[in-house]
């Protein structure tokens, strides 16, 4: 690749980048809107800041988090067999990875200030009402672990920028991962004995969920330029979007429908449109349901010429489905604050 | 690979298990009085219930009359499912509406009214502001949030986690910066961007030294 040819590139990933953030603040700003806490006589409530700001830096955290997650899996999508080829589009890869955990660790701490300034209304949150929050409340241990988790992906990130590949792939793909475990403890629960399982299904929708946005950003924007690699890359990756699909949508499924169920005084299906619980979850299926088609037609219209090596219309149809996943991302997060039923 | 997803997958639920000890959202099931109901005579305290514990410390609850003056006399306290707040003696006939905004089990905040009815005028004053907090009832507070927290694995471990990764964060870094030191500057790509700037940069600091 020369000099030339990067600027271009550089431009059409950020692009793509763009439209994913936008599309989710834009959700996450619309669906909060309409999920907004009502107003009750004589009990002071929050300020559009904490409003607003909480679920913009929140989503901004998990884009981050799946662009970190998507970057990593670069090097196994593209093999190491001809560092020649690949490693000018892989250390650009560990680069904005190091800078994209940054970001994730930076938003996740915002995130924690801002849930504190949500119980407190009214007052900027002193570092002692913070350490309150991080002590009492599940979330805020979650999101500090989440922190950890994102700083010692920045660490070893910049052992890969240094050391290139010698630094395991397989490490950094973990700890992004861990990384997303403890997410959903910032959303709903449920008491029962369906308790863990309903979590574990959610960590996997998180997890599916960043690799399958995650990589496609990683494919669509880093590699997609790169005809040869391109070849090499989405058929491998194919299989993960395959995979990631019917693991989001199947554990989406699970984990909504019975965190409603079981969710006391919820009546199902009724409350599926009637709560805005409810139509959250049907926007999100919605989504994902448009993303089929999208996701199809890169696999089975678009594929076979790229591994023939022509030219393709793969950067339009990544951007328009990146689209989509920022939407979906955006309602996501809406869902984790919205009251159920 | 598979090894690497079973390992994930154990660490899941290690982590559903230690992060969330049954923890769930919360809904109102119940109040006194109760919702629309008509009351002859004025209720000394009004009690919210709801179908898991609430959390102690951010429970907040006003009843707000119908010249929009306060009534609560005190700040909410806390038992298990139930937050009961005592009132002032109530004043005029009309609706009187309980406002709660309470912490969920699982770390949101709750908040609702419920709306009642006094058809027979009493005898007391409304107050405009909201009752100053006992000192007594905030310690109580704060060491029932204390042992709440105790119970939730208190922010210690995660201290802990955090700690960790900046030690790991830091030496990794200094690792890398003395290996890196006395070769050539590193791969031309790599210093190009503003990350690996960083690294790139140092070992000519650690040479000077």
């Amino acid at each position: 690749m020369t000099v030339t040819e990067v600027r271009p590139v550089a431009r059409a990933g950020a692009r793509m980048l763009g439209g994913l953030v936008l599309a989710a603040v834009v959700s996450v700003v619309v669906a909060s809107t309409l999920t907004a806490e009502e107003a009750v006589p004589g009990i002071p409530m929050p300020g559009p800041l904490v409003e607003y700001g909480l679920p913009i830096v929140r989503v901004v955290l998990d884009l981050a988090a799946a662009v970190v997650v998507g970057l990593s899996l670069l090097p196994k999508l593209l093999g190491f067999d001809d560092p020649g080829s690949t490693e000018p589009v892989m250390s650009r890869a560990r680069a904005h990875a190091v800078t994209a955990a940054w970001i994730w660790a930076i938003t996740a701490l915002v995130t924690i200030v801002f849930y504190t300034a949500e119980l407190n209304p009214g007052v900027v949150p002193s570092l002692g009402m913070i350490a309150t929050y991080v002590g009492t409340v599940g979330a805020g241990q979650g999101l500090l672990f989440s922190t950890a988790c994102a700083l010692a992906y920045a660490g070893i990130g910049l052992l890969a920028v240094r050391f290139g590949e010698k630094v395991p792939a397989e490490l950094r793909i973990v700890i992004a991962l861990f990384g997303l475990l403890p997410v959903p403890v910032t959303g709903h629960a449920v008491d029962s004995v369906w308790h863990d399982p309903i979590m574990i299904s959610m960590e996997l929708h998180v997890m599916g969920a960043a690799v399958w946005t995650g990589g496609l950003l990683a494919v669509a924007a880093m590699v997609a330029p790169r005809g040869d690699l391109l070849a090499l890359a989405l058929p491998k990756f194919s299989k993960v979007a395959t995979i990631s699909l019917a693991l989001v949508s199947l554990s989406g499924l699970v984990s909504g429908l019975s965190t409603m169920a079981l969710t006391t005084g919820v009546e199902l299906p009724g409350d599926l449109v009637a709560s805005e619980y409810g139509l959250l979850v049907l926007a999100k299926v919605a989504l994902v349901a448009l993303l089929i088609p999208l996701a199809a037609n890169i696999r089975w219209r678009l594929m076979p010429g790229i591994a023939a090596r022509r030219k393709s219309s793969i950067a339009a149809w990544a951007a328009m489905e990146l689209v989509v996943m920022g939407l979906a991302y955006g309602v996501a997060v809406a869902l984790t604050r919205a009251p159920i039923g | 690979m598979r090894r690497l997803v079973t390992v994930l997958l154990l660490a899941c639920a290690a982590l559903g298990l230690a992060v969330t000890p049954a923890q769930a959202h919360n809904v109102l099931t119940g109040s006194d009085p109760k919702e629309g109901a008509r009351l002859q005579a004025a209720p000394e305290q009004v009690t919210l219930e709801f179908d898991q514990p609430v959390r102690q410390g951010f429970a907040q609850v006003t009843v707000t009359g119908p010249g929009g003056g306060r009534w609560e006399a005190a700040k909410a306290s806390v038992s298990g499912v139930k937050v009961v707040t005592k009132l002032r003696p109530l004043g005029p006939a009309g609706d009187y509406v309980i406002g709660y905004r309470i912490l969920s089990a699982d770390g949101h905040p709750v908040s609702g009214k419920v709306t009642f009815a006094l058809t027979v005028a009493g005898t007391g004053a409304a107050s405009s502001e909201a009752p100053a907090a006992q000192p007594s009832a905030q310690a109580a507070d704060l060491s029932a949030q204390a042992s709440e927290a105790a119970a939730n694995g208190g922010a210690g471990m995660a201290i802990v986690w955090v700690v960790g990764a900046l030690v790991l964060l830091g030496g990794g870094t200094v690792v890398a910066l003395r290996r890196a030191g006395p070769a050539p500057s590193p791969a031309p790509e790599a210093a190009e961007r503003s990350p690996g700037h960083e690294t790139a940069a140092s070992p000519h600091r650690d040479a000077a030294e």
